[in-house]
């Protein structure tokens, strides 16, 4: 099969941008990745923008004005997947020898939301029955909390220890929203939003950001291509009665298809970006990517191996936890994270001769599924 | 609450939460399919099981300036089988196993309210 390289990527600050709409906010990260990825504009020859609030033909209103000659622009929305899913699609027009250099855009902008939770997608009998209930993602996250700490005989302080080490992360980036470091004792004393989730428990919701990468079925004039090894898409499985919700089986599957697709192992993966929307998530996902086996996320928590220095890194840029959330941009941010450790840009964060990375975003906002949408990403050199 | 487009409780006496259950493999939905769902012809509308045992919940804190107080949500595991997300209500915090019973209610369509409430 075509290798597809990821040619060069750039991405925003995270955080509050005052003034700044989303075009400009997007047109930033894609000229500098444009930039970094050493082609022409000339060269693009199709545009994918990951976007999930921004309205209609946002892609086109983002790129107007960079005068692409009326190349075809996609809008992909997968809730928070969306970005990686951007990616997925280009590479089967890639595969598919359709184009040979394409640009994958993610922009969100959640300031221009006004704060609070992000809203499910009512146009459902169940969603909407629930969301009148009450149901938010917060909430659903943080039972998912409660059942953790009742069936693992977890404690709050190994929940609160994931934002204190995505913070510490977080403060090396200076592309991340929240750069100062937290403990146990300001995560727990933060405010509960649902209980057991604190304020700090959450990924901050005031954030806008961009993020794009140039993929092309040409290496490039890069010292380390970066090759995606593999990109697996898969939506959620109606829930029955008796799941567990601690088997966050969307990814579960989506990382299963990704390692074959690439015929690599968790074993092999030096460095992780993984959907931290909340504490618990990253503690399901440790499972879920098989960083470990089932029931011992806390264990290897503990163990160090998923800080910066250990085994295997897991969030080095200070996840959603620290950067925030800005939906759209997520995914494709945490491509542009791993190339730069994958060739040795990451600074202050870097792993040392990370070769392997995996990447995994999840969008939800609808009932009677794990998620909606999960994609695993392996990118490599 | 405006008329839903799906029943969502039975006619008395014996009113219940009502959920679709499908004709060829028995698993249930909730709520009921509506009329006009082209997969409710697949399924008959039972009445589900009244008391259920919490499988996980939480509280929500809504924030200070809304003036609200903090209230649980969880997910109740029902005899069928079948889970059922929705407000907990009658004890001052649920816990996992805590058996709740589905109430009718003007605001939400349902509740859940506390059995076994400790005096």
């Amino acid at each position: 099969m075509q290798d597809i390289h990821i040619l060069g990527g750039a991405m925003t600050r995270f955080g509050r941008h005052p003034g700044v709409l989303a075009p400009e906010l997007a047109q930033q990260a894609i000229l500098k990745a444009i930039d970094d990825a050493g082609v022409a504009k000339a060269d693009i020859q199709a545009v994918y923008c990951a976007n999930v609030l921004g309205g209609m033909i946002l892609g086109q209103l983002v790129v107007r004005d960079l005068c692409f000659q009326g190349i075809p622009v996609y809008n992909v929305e997968n809730a928070c997947a969306s970005g990686a899913t951007g990616v997925h699609l280009a590479r089967h027009a890639l595969l598919a020898q359709q184009y040979d250099t394409v640009l994958v855009f993610g922009i969100e902008q959640l300031t221009a939301l006004g704060g609070g939770t992000i809203p499910l997608q009512r146009n459902d009998h169940k969603t909407e029955l629930y969301a009148k209930a009450g149901m938010v993602l917060p909430a659903v996250y943080a039972m998912r909390g409660t059942r953790f700490l009742h069936e693992r005989q977890a404690k709050r302080e190994d929940l609160a220890a994931i934002a204190v080490k995505n913070r510490h992360n977080g403060a090396l980036n200076e592309y991340a929203q929240q750069r100062s470091e937290t403990t146990i004792e300001e995560v727990l004393a933060s405010r509960t939003i649902a209980d057991p989730l604190t304020l700090l428990q959450c990924c901050p919701s005031q954030v806008d950001g961009a993020a794009a990468v140039v993929l092309s079925t040409r290496p490039g004039k890069a010292a380390k291509p970066v090759k995606v090894l593999s990109s697996v898409v898969v939506s959620g499985i109606r829930e029955e009665a008796r799941d567990d919700i601690l088997d966050a089986e969307i990814t579960a599957r989506a990382a299963r298809q990704a390692y074959e697709q690439a015929g690599v192992g968790p074993a092999d993966v030096d460095v992780v970006e993984l959907h931290d929307a909340f504490t618990i998530a990253e503690l399901l996902y440790y499972e879920a990517l098989q960083l470990c086996s089932r029931g011992d996320a806390v264990a290897l928590l503990k163990s160090g191996a998923t800080q910066l220095g250990g085994r295997v890194p897991v969030n080095p840029s200070g996840g959603l936890l620290a950067k925030g959330h800005p939906l759209g941009a997520t995914g494709v941010a945490q491509m542009v994270e791993v190339m730069w450790h994958l060739q040795e840009r990451a600074g202050a964060r870097q792993v040392p001769g990370a070769r392997i990375g995996l990447t995994q975003c999840t969008g939800g906002g609808i009932a009677g599924v794990d998620h909606a949408a999960s994609s695993v990403h392996l990118l490599g050199v | 609450m405006t008329e839903p487009a799906y029943p969502l409780w039975g006619a008395p006496p014996e009113s219940a939460l009502l959920a679709s259950r499908d004709r060829a493999t028995g698993e249930l939905v909730f709520p009921t399919l509506p009329d006009a769902s082209p997969l409710s012809g697949a399924h008959e509308t039972v009445p589900v099981a009244t008391v259920g045992e919490v499988y996980s919940f939480t509280v929500i804190h809504p924030s200070a300036k809304s003036g609200e107080s903090p209230y649980a949500l969880g997910y109740v595991d029902l005899p069928g089988p079948v889970r059922i997300f929705g407000r907990l209500v009658g004890s001052a915090r649920p816990a996992i196993g805590q058996r709740y019973a589905a109430q009718a209610d003007e605001r939400f369509g349902y509740v859940f309210t506390a059995v076994d409430t400790a005096a």
